[in-house]
């Protein structure tokens, strides 16, 4: 810790480093950030920086509206888009009260809480997140939006835009030290996805904050718009961001166990036993939009019904294929979370919800073999394969009785999350939409 | 048997008695291992072995030694000087066997390898010094062993490998085996433990010189590229280390010229890591110690090796106040001496600046806790290094007075304890009388813990628990007399005497050179009181300084009994969340209380009076305005038995009394008033001591209001006689308590709520009159003047509310609730209870209520409507602006109101049927309402806590910070330190105010969940 203190300091010297972005996340996941110059970087180590936190989002009450931000060294990267001279870095923050409580409103405070919870049980949680989002032709007309190409799934668009475009942001990403696994063209035209590489929670939160960042930059550049928006076309796919997690408890993945069904582990079946129990309390923070609930129940493989499943890809939850042996890859995929998601606070309550379930002890139920979209209410029922809430009202009225999530969020941010979603609700009921002029205005 | 009969024959008394005496315990075997012929090829029979047997720790075992030693030197040819050695020893004149014997009956590992290798036995035996040798002498020695030249730039090793391992190994055990026969034979092991100490620490420095002349030669170019020096850390540091430990050490190298940075600390780091395997890994001979380098920058996950830079810069940014602590006592001990004496150079300033840097407060506070925290059970604790009153307490006082005092002082910077404590005592820093006192303690327990560590050659700090090995143990050092029992006395009373001598030396240097009670006390300076008080959590130390003299000062009785206390009750104070205000509030009691011969005699003899009033004069506001205004209070703290509220029927005993005294009518209400002041000065002084539990607090507190309305009824209606010219009443008269008064769940803050009725004689007219007049008097009786704290009343709750009259008959009360009432009022009644006044009336009121507040086949749907309707209401007018709801602990959601009002309409609808809901209790209510299968067991609990919680922060709120209007009680705080101070009154540790804020609204968040559904429904 010290020493990347050291390292940072060093580097900002070295590299002539002008400004300095102290960046962090408000409730809803909208990054923050403030410049500092080098000659305050390191105070603003030693006693943090503090700001005015009244005018963000969720982030204090307006009583105590000072705020200490306590830049963390171990993130620091150079900004690329930037420039190589007067380079800017930025670092992610952690939050405090000015008497140095950590702050209760930090979104990245939950998630280490969440995280430090799980430590003392031996486990670390690790993430790895598929982030999909569409681009458009810009300037983005609400009304008609054009995507930049009409490829699908891991289509090779010939001078495709968004080929160019992803080999340009890949190379920013590696450039910030955030590696990437995969990327490719997804299914809806102008959607691509990037698969960030397989990291500890925090990393892949902080990581999935500076990636939407870069997608964005790099668009601005390409003259395309890129968004993160879970379902900008009705007729087209929505933008989810399946996350395969898994637990280690040192070198050791906890849901490895060669000779068990699937070599699944008692602790990695409990866990996907908790993440179904608890999935419907956990959704408002998963998917935190009105228009979140557009992809959920839009069909097309969207994960709208609580089961799990082996390569079931109408599942909610599923377990990859596994290559028999490869232990240390066993992990389990969480495909309701979209890619507008605070991640900090998704990653906390689907953690908090599997550990729940193994300290618990959860029984895993039965797998869905089936299509669960092809099945009649009536089969679903029998089965016991409940559906997620079909909209934020829904979401929200079930995660305010949830213990679980306010005990993770801690009792500010679950507070002021819920009050801000209830408002985006009344907000978005008292709208007249496009589809309901089209379809009833003629006739009535 | 096969004894050796002749030589018992010719010996008066026998052998068996003599050796019996000697403490030998199996005589029979000692007999014949005394007659072996090995031993008594060498040892003449004039020799008085059970007279040296008698004087060494265990002499069994040294018997045992003595004939294992003669057979190994008469078998080894190689040994045959060590022969010659033994035989002139064992008898001539000289304390060669004395030594020999010591050693073989104190330490089983010494003596093995004494047999293992009996070369070493002359060590032992001859007169060399052992003690106060040249460092250098002992390093070369060491280096000679391994074949490395001590006086070259870079001594390296001849053989190297695990042959020079084992060569090292063998010089070290040689040396040590002849300082701990010098250390066993002392006349006084106390006196010389710190040369003893001395000695092992150069002994140890010289075998990590020896390791690392071994790790050079494994080096082709013997590391020539790097300057590297072995800097000590902890006792060895200190040159003061005991027999087994690890040697904690930190590796500064720099490159020579000509060597690239990176590649001079991969072979440092390499020589580093050779020279620790030297000393402990597994060779040929046993290892000596683990060398210990976790103390370095970073600890274990930081470089092993850094340049003088690098620590510089460490420590200069991130170091946290153990660190220097841990720094004090850096020494160089081996490689390059330059750069050595180049690090300690470099990191001493930031070691003396350590107490202007962040976070040295907390840390010291911390220390000073930990040295201070409360006796375990006794016997449950045997630790002598870490344990209660151990060693670690005496370092730990002594390093942070350095550490506190060094800046200024540089006499007192010395890394051995007993020369720094010797230091701050010739500095005046602490007595000289104490300073003696707890270095006796330091040398006890390091004797205690040398001999222990012998045995074995284990690294152990606990005593042992077998009679036998206690035996031992106190024969080692010099209480053969006193045997186990008195061995373990001693320890008890050392343990003991090092707390005390803690708050002696830390505490009492604070007071005033003034107030000395004879010159041999420390006389602090008042620049070092100052930085003493601020290191301990004072924030104005200038003032506090200013309070000490006032208190301590003068000749009087008071002065010299404060002087004795003063020092311990700094450090109370200090624990509380506000010691400022603590001692600040003490100077003003005692200067009320002035010599007061009971005051003293308390404050002298009950130390837990003197612990209580640091601890709520420190942590409440309230109890200290309270206590400063009648003095007489602080009695209470010695006695349990006062702490206890008193019963109603005590405290109107009292008041009758008084009103049969006091002619004045004024003079007679005041006088109760200051009796209710007193008792709530009793709850909230016992609420503060975590004393009682929350609901007797509020049966306390509306006890006493009880009582004041009572009395002050009957001085009410007296005075209204007066004036009317009336010989007897003309009415009967009751007053009715409402709300949290008829609850009996009074808050230090609430209002009386009250309704009076009357019931008229003959002349209607007049009656009324009277009893108007009674109901204003009594509101001037109980609320006019500042001389005591008034009782608001509230009389908002009578039926019409301030458009009615403010007297009733009891019959307009009846006609009133059967014509107009409205369901709110019936619910306004579930509390009401006759107070005061005519019992007989107050039965009747009773009686004509219960209808009302029980309606009969409970509430109509449009009533619980109309409710549910009102409260709704209420929720969103009644919130003061600004406030934000959920820290609203009244009025807030989950709030007490929502909890009240869930109770109150189960009352409504239910009490009809279930007797046990017709309570004036919430508590109870709730309880019934559950017990009936109405309310879900879960739910009530759920309720019950938020709603207990809610009074207990408003309680909190009034005690903290000593106001009682709503603004301040009726809020979770805002401000994190009123909050923090809050949460320290309801008995969170330091720094728990976020841990009370999250329980709060938890609670209160579970709470609204429950009222949306059994509420609203």
């Amino acid at each position: 810790m010290d020493r990347q203190q050291d390292y940072v300091l060093r580097a900002v010297e070295e590299r002539d480093i002008r400004f300095i972005r102290l960046w962090f996340t408000d409730v809803l996941g909208t990054l923050k950030s403030v410049a500092i110059a080098p000659a305050e970087l390191e105070s603003a180590f030693e006693d943090g920086i503090g700001f005015d936190g009244s005018a963000i989002e969720g982030l204090t009450r307006v009583y105590e509206a000072d705020m200490i931000a306590h830049p963390d060294p171990s993130t620091f990267q150079l900004v690329p888009w930037r420039g190589e001279e007067h380079s800017t870095g930025r670092m992610f923050c952690d939050l405090f009260t000015p008497d140095g409580e950590p702050s209760l409103a930090d979104s990245r405070q939950v998630l280490r809480r969440t995280l430090g919870r799980a430590a003392e049980q031996g486990f670390t949680f690790y993430t790895h997140p598929e982030v999909e989002f569409y681009l458009f032709q810009a300037p983005v007309d609400p009304d008609n939006l054009v995507p930049v190409d009409w490829g699908g799934y891991f289509d090779h668009v010939p001078r495709g835009t968004g080929q160019d475009f992803r080999r340009a942001a890949i190379t920013m990403l590696e450039s910030m030290g955030i590696s990437v696994e995969f990327s490719h063209h997804e299914a809806g035209p102008g959607q691509n996805e990037i698969d960030l590489r397989y990291a500890d929670a925090l990393t892949t939160a902080d990581n999935i904050m500076s990636f939407r960042t870069v997608v964005k930059e790099v668009a601005l550049e390409h003259g395309v718009f890129a968004s993160f928006m879970p379902k900008p076309m009705a007729d087209h796919p929505g933008s989810g961001m399946h996350t395969h997690v898994s637990l280690f408890e040192g070198d050791h993945n906890a849901f490895y166990e060669p000779g068990t069904p699937l070599e699944l582990s008692k602790v990695g079946r409990s866990f996907i036993a908790g993440l179904l129990r608890h999935a419907a309390e956990i959704t408002a923070v998963t998917n935190q939009f009105v228009n979140s609930y557009k992809r959920l129940w839009g069909g097309a493989e969207a994960p709208s019904y609580i089961c799990w499943g082996h390569n079931n890809r109408s599942a909610l939850v599923r377990v990859p294929m596994y290559s028999p042996g490869k232990g240390q890859s066993s992990r389990v995929e969480y495909r309701a979370l979209d890619s507008a998601a605070n991640p900090y606070l998704a990653f906390a309550v689907i953690l908090a919800a599997g550990l729940q379930g193994v300290t618990q002890g959860y029984e895993l139920p039965e797998g869905a073999e089936d299509d669960v979209w092809e099945l009649t209410d009536a089969e679903r029922r029998a089965l016991g394969i409940e559906p997620l809430p079909t909209s934020l009202d829904e979401a929200i009225t079930v995660m305010k009785s949830s213990e679980l999530v306010a005990e993770t969020l801690g009792e500010h941010v679950f507070d002021f999350f819920l009050r801000n979603k209830r408002r985006e609700w009344t907000e978005y009921r008292a709208q007249v939409t496009p589809y309901e002029l089209a379809r009833f205005l003629p006739s009535l | 048997m096969t004894g050796p009969v002749g030589r018992t024959s010719r010996n008066r008394p026998s052998l068996a008695a003599r050796l019996g005496r000697a403490g030998v315990r199996e005589v029979e075997r000692t007999e014949r291992l005394l007659a072996d012929p090995a031993l008594t090829a060498v040892v003449p029979e004039t020799t008085d072995l059970p007279g040296l047997l008698g004087e060494v720790a265990d002499p069994d075992l040294a018997a045992l030694g003595l004939v294992k030693v003669a057979e190994a030197v008469r078998s080894d040819p190689a040994a045959k000087q060590a022969r010659t050695a033994l035989t002139r020893a064992l008898t001539g004149p000289g304390s060669g066997a004395a030594r020999l014997l010591a050693v073989l009956g104190a330490s089983s590992e010494l003596g093995n390898f004494v047999v293992t290798h009996p070369c070493a036995v002359r060590a032992v035996l001859d007169d060399a010094p052992a003690v106060g040798v040249d460092p250098r002498t002992v390093r070369a020695e060491l280096l000679a062993a391994v074949g490395a030249d001590p006086d070259a730039d870079l001594p390296v090793a001849a053989p190297g490998g695990s042959d020079g391992v084992d060569a090292m190994r063998v010089a070290y055990r040689t040396r040590l085996a002849r300082i701990a026969a010098a250390d066993l034979v002392a006349a006084d092991p106390l006196g010389t433990m710190p040369e003893i100490a001395a000695a092992l620490a150069d002994l140890a420095a010289a075998a990590l010189e020896a390791a690392l002349a071994l790790a050079r030669a494994e080096l082709d170019d013997h590391g020539a590229g790097v300057r590297l020096a072995v800097i000590g850390m902890g006792k060895c540091g200190g040159r003061e280390l005991n027999y087994v430990s690890d040697v904690d050490v930190v590796y500064v190298a720099e490159p020579r010229d000509g060597t690239a940075e990176d590649e001079a600390m991969a072979v440092g780091t390499r020589l580093a890591a050779s020279l620790a395997r030297a000393c402990s890994a597994v060779s040929g001979e046993p290892a000596l110690w683990p060398v210990d380098a976790a103390l370095r920058p970073e600890g274990k996950d930081g470089p092993l090796v850094r340049t003088l830079a690098s620590h510089r810069t460490y420590y200069e940014r991130w170091a946290r106040t153990w660190e220097f602590q841990a720094l004090l006592k850096a020494r160089p001990l081996a490689g390059d001496a330059a750069l050595g004496r180049a690090y300690v150079a470099t990191t001493q300033p930031l070691v003396w600046s350590a107490v202007t840097r962040e976070h040295f407060v907390e840390d010291s506070q911390a220390m000073r806790r930990r040295v201070e925290a409360h006796l375990p059970r006794a016997e449950a604790d045997r630790q002598i290094k870490l344990g209660v009153g151990g060693l670690r307490d005496v370092e730990f006082t002594v390093q942070l007075l350095q550490l506190v005092h060094g800046r200024a002082d540089e006499t007192i910077r010395s890394g051995t304890t007993l020369t720094a404590l010797a230091a701050l005592a010739a500095g005046g820093y602490v007595g000289r009388d104490h300073a003696a006192q707890l270095a006796q303690c330091y040398r006890f327990l390091r004797v205690l813990e040398h001999r222990l560590q012998l045995t074995r050659m284990q690294r152990t700090h606990l005593l042992p628990t077998a009679p036998a090995d206690l035996e031992r143990l106190a024969r080692s050092v010099g209480m053969r007399v006193q045997g186990a029992a008195g061995l373990t006395d001693r320890w008890r009373s050392v343990q003991r005497d090092v707390r005390r001598l803690h708050e002696e030396v830390f505490y009492r240097p604070l007071l005033p050179a003034t107030a000395q009670l004879s010159t041999d006390e420390a006389r602090l300076a008042p620049e070092a009181a100052q930085a003493r008080l601020a290191a301990i959590g004072y924030r104005d130390p200038t003032g506090a300084v200013r309070h000490i003299a006032a208190l301590t000062e003068g000749l009087s009785r008071r002065a010299a009994i404060q002087r004795q206390l003063l020092p311990v009750m700094l450090g109370w104070f200090a624990d509380g969340a506000d010691p400022d205000a603590g001692l600040l509030a003490f100077r003003l009691l005692s200067d009320t209380l002035g010599s007061t011969h009971w005051y003293l005699k308390l404050l002298r003899d009950s130390g837990s009076a003197a612990q209580r009033l640091s601890a709520v004069l420190s942590t409440s506001r309230y109890v200290a305005e309270a206590l400063t205004r009648s003095p007489k209070s602080v009695m209470w703290l010695g006695d349990d038995a006062e702490l206890e509220p008193r019963s109603f029927d005590r405290l109107w005993a009292e008041a009758e009394a008084i009103l049969r005294r006091t002619e004045e009518p004024a003079a007679a209400a005041l006088a109760l008033r200051g009796l209710r002041r007193r008792e709530l000065a009793r709850a909230a002084s016992a609420q503060v001591l975590g004393q009682v539990t929350l609901d007797r607090v509020s049966a306390s507190v509306t006890v006493a209001a009880d009582v004041l309305l009572a009395g002050g009824l009957r001085i009410a209606r007296h005075q209204a006689r007066q004036a009317l010219g009336l010989e007897a009443d003309p009415a009967q008269m009751a007053v009715v308590a409402m709300g949290r008064l008829g609850g009996a769940e009074m808050s230090y803050s609430s209002d009386a709520d009250i309704m009076y009725v009357y019931d008229p004689g003959a002349d209607e007219t007049l009656a009324q009159e009277w009893a108007l007049q009674v109901a204003t008097g009594l509101r001037a009786l109980l609320v006019d003047t500042a001389a005591e704290p008034p009782l608001e009343l509230d009389t908002d709750l009578r039926p019409e509310g301030r458009n009615g009259p403010l007297v009733r008959t009891l019959a307009a009360y009846e006609e009133y609730y059967e014509r107009w009432s409205s369901v709110w009022e019936a619910q306004a009644l579930l509390r009401a209870r006759p107070v005061a006044g005519d019992p007989g009336l107050g039965e009747q009121f009773v009686a004509l209520a219960d209808p009302v507040r029980y309606p009969a086949g409970g509430l109509s749907l449009a009533d619980v409507r109309e409710i549910r309707r009102i409260k709704a209401r209420v929720e969103g007018e009644r919130l003061p602006r600004g406030v934000e709801p959920a820290r609203h602990v009244k009025l807030g959601p989950g709030g007490l109101a929502d909890v009240e009002w869930t109770a109150q309409l189960y009352q409504l609808r239910h009490a009809h049927e279930v007797p046990a809901l017709r309570t004036t209790s919430t508590r109870d209510a709730l309880a019934a309402a559950g017990d009936a299968g109405l309310l879900d067991r879960d739910d009530v609990e759920v309720l019950r806590t938020a709603w207990e919680l809610a009074l207990r922060v408003r309680d909190a709120n009034t005690l903290w910070s000593g106001r009682t209007d709503a603004t301040h009680v009726d809020q979770l705080p805002h401000d994190r330190r009123t909050l923090a101070g809050v949460a320290r009154v309801m008995g969170y540790g330091p720094g728990g105010g976020a841990a009370l804020e999250e329980e709060y609204l938890r609670s209160a968040r579970r709470a609204r969940a429950v009222v949306e559904r059994v509420f609203y429904g």
